[in-house]
């Protein structure tokens, strides 16, 4: 017993051991450099050992401005108490760098743990802190990016953040937003407030959406204008997430033993094609392990519109009964389900949503000729009954 | 009569004195005053006699964000430099700011590589020396990777 007890934790151990865990980090993830204020800077950096783990790293640069940075340190060890540790590197640029943005990181990696007997043991992993430098432009020249802050409850929020990159300060910055549907309509022109913006400052033009947009997805045409110039970008947007839901599911002429034609109607509200979409339906026994595990073929659903998705379930060998079951429809981005309970009968199937009929049974049940038949002998019986009657009357009255 | 004039003016300076120093101590006591505290991308603030605080990603306090102060407020925040005031029904404060550092951090766990930092990070992969592929992950987002001998995995900020 004692010899079990030992091997079992031996085997958790050397588990343990051999579950190789790697982690490294380093903060901040970038530094910016405005060269207008220098071109000498030394500039501290933070290794993380989160782990806490013992970890040898090693330091190099690599970039366009890498002969131009000296490394404090290139090769540091941490011990498991070290939780982080501080170093700096030196910035020497050049006054010749053309106006613009200029790179170069700084490369940490850790030296992967060997095994005993010298060799590397998984994969290696290194963090990068950049340095990103910018030399004025000798005019003026901008950088902006379009942000868009949006839900399906309130309106719809644009925020531009500009940053004046030019030597020279702006005294009237405004911006235009064109939104425009997939189709390439035009729905609506937004314009911002103008402001000024002084030499390396940066500010945000702000202008919100107010109309009722649908959910879906639309491109924002951006012009920043600043003084006499102006520069132009697209951006796509979305309001809300796509989504699709499933209205409906039902069977025509079901017979137990056969093939059963699943049709699954979904709505795609989406102002998009919905490409690759199909149905999973899962069907449970009464000891809850799936007895069946549908799926449909694939299909593209058009924006803003309804389709049926067919699956076929072969019931040979179910017994009639009520089964849980759960429907799913994939369409990429997402997944649409519904739990289902399905009433199996002989002639019928009846699929029951959670608090909903999503579908019925046979559907051309009550004109079956069956049926015809025995409402035509009830009538038949009733006539001759009436007729029976109406005759007794009238030879009463003859009497 | 200069001794006069002289005493004219000594109580013409005193009553601006008093003056000022009244208005100094008023503005004191209704001055909002917060202390703000930063740690790593949440900063929490503290109030004696504010109302909100004002908090912008520009120094101009273009767009900004109102937060009613309430007992031990806190904000997560991504990376970025931070313009705040704070603000009662009197008085605007002076604007501060602060700095929540990017945060680059990866880890390798069996054959799972995960985010550990606070920026969306561009991972490039390579085998033997040679760039095998990109993932891009966002924050505390892992991603199933082949943690072979020969592998690399260089995570930067995007």
């Amino acid at each position: 017993m004692n010899k079990l007890i030992r091997c079992l934790f031996f085997v958790f151990v050397m588990l343990f051991v051999l579950s190789s865990v790697s982690a490294l980090g380093v903060t901040p993830g970038r530094t910016t450099m405005d060269l207008s204020s220098g071109l000498t800077k030394s500039i501290p950096f933070t290794v993380l050992n989160d782990a806490e783990q013992d970890m040898q790293v090693v330091f190099y640069v690599q970039g366009e401005l890498k002969d131009y940075i000296t490394l404090s340190d290139n090769n540091v060890r941490f011990s498991s108490s070290e939780g982080s540790n501080s170093f700096n590197y030196n910035v020497n640029l050049p006054g010749d760098l053309s106006p613009g943005l200029h790179e170069a990181e700084v490369v940490i990696m850790r030296i992967p743990d060997a095994s005993e007997d010298g060799t590397f043991v998984g994969a290696t992993v290194a963090v990068v802190t950049q340095l990103h430098a910018y030399v004025p432009c000798p005019g003026k020249c901008i950088e902006s990016e379009l942000n868009v802050l949006s839900d399906e409850t309130t309106a719809t929020r644009f925020v531009l953040p500009v940053v004046n990159r030019g030597k020279v300060g702006i005294g009237s910055l405004r911006a235009n937003i064109d939104i425009y549907t997939p189709l390439n309509e035009r729905i609506a022109s937004l314009n911002t407030d103008s402001t000024s913006l002084d030499p390396k400052s940066r500010t945000e033009l702000v202008v919100d959406w107010d109309g009722n947009a649908s959910v879906g997805s639309y491109i924002a045409r951006v012009t920043v204008f600043y003084d006499e110039l102006s520069i132009s970008f697209d951006k796509e947007f979305a309001i809300g997430d796509a989504s699709l839901s499933i209205d409906s599911i039902y069977v025509n002429n079901f017979k137990l033993g056969e093939i059963a034609k699943l049709n699954i109607l979904v709505e795609n509200k989406w102002n998009k094609n919905l490409d690759e979409v199909f149905a999973n339906l899962i069907v449970y026994d009464k000891n809850n392990d799936v007895m069946a595990d549908v799926k449909s073929s694939t299909d593209l659903i058009p924006a803003l519109s309804k389709k049926e998705l067919i699956a076929y379930w072969d019931t040979v060998g179910v017994k009639v009964g009520v089964y849980d079951g759960k429907l799913t429809v994939d369409y990429g981005k997402g997944e649409a389900d519904k739990n289902l309970a399905l009433d199996v009968n002989k002639d019928e199937l009846s699929i029951t949503g959670v608090g909903y009929v999503v579908g019925s049974g046979d559907q051309g049940g009550k004109f079956e000729i069956k049926n015809i038949l025995i409402i035509l002998v009830i009538v038949l019986i009733a006539i001759n009954a009436l007729w029976f009657i109406l005759l007794k009357r009238v030879m009463k009255r003859r009497k | 009569m200069n001794k006069k004039k002289i005493s004219g003016n000594m109580k013409v300076m005193v009553a601006q004195l008093l003056f000022i120093s009244i208005v100094l101590v008023v503005v004191l006591v209704v001055y909002p005053k917060v202390e703000a505290d930063l740690n790593e991308d949440s900063v929490s603030f503290k109030s004696i006699n504010a109302n909100a605080i004002i908090i912008s990603s520009s120094p101009d306090f273009s767009n900004p964000r109102y937060v009613e102060v309430e007992d031990n407020l806190s904000l997560n925040l991504k990376p970025g430099t931070y313009y705040w005031k704070a603000s009662n029904d009197l008085l605007n404060g002076f604007g501060r700011s602060f700095v929540v550092e990017s945060e680059v951090g990866l880890d390798i766990e069996d054959d799972e590589l995960t985010n550990t930092g606070n920026v969306i990070l561009n991972i490039t992969e390579t085998e033997g020396g040679f760039l095998v592929g990109h993932i891009i992950l966002g924050p505390d987002e892992s991603s199933e990777i082949e943690n072979k001998n020969d592998g690399e995995y260089v995570g930067r900020q995007k």
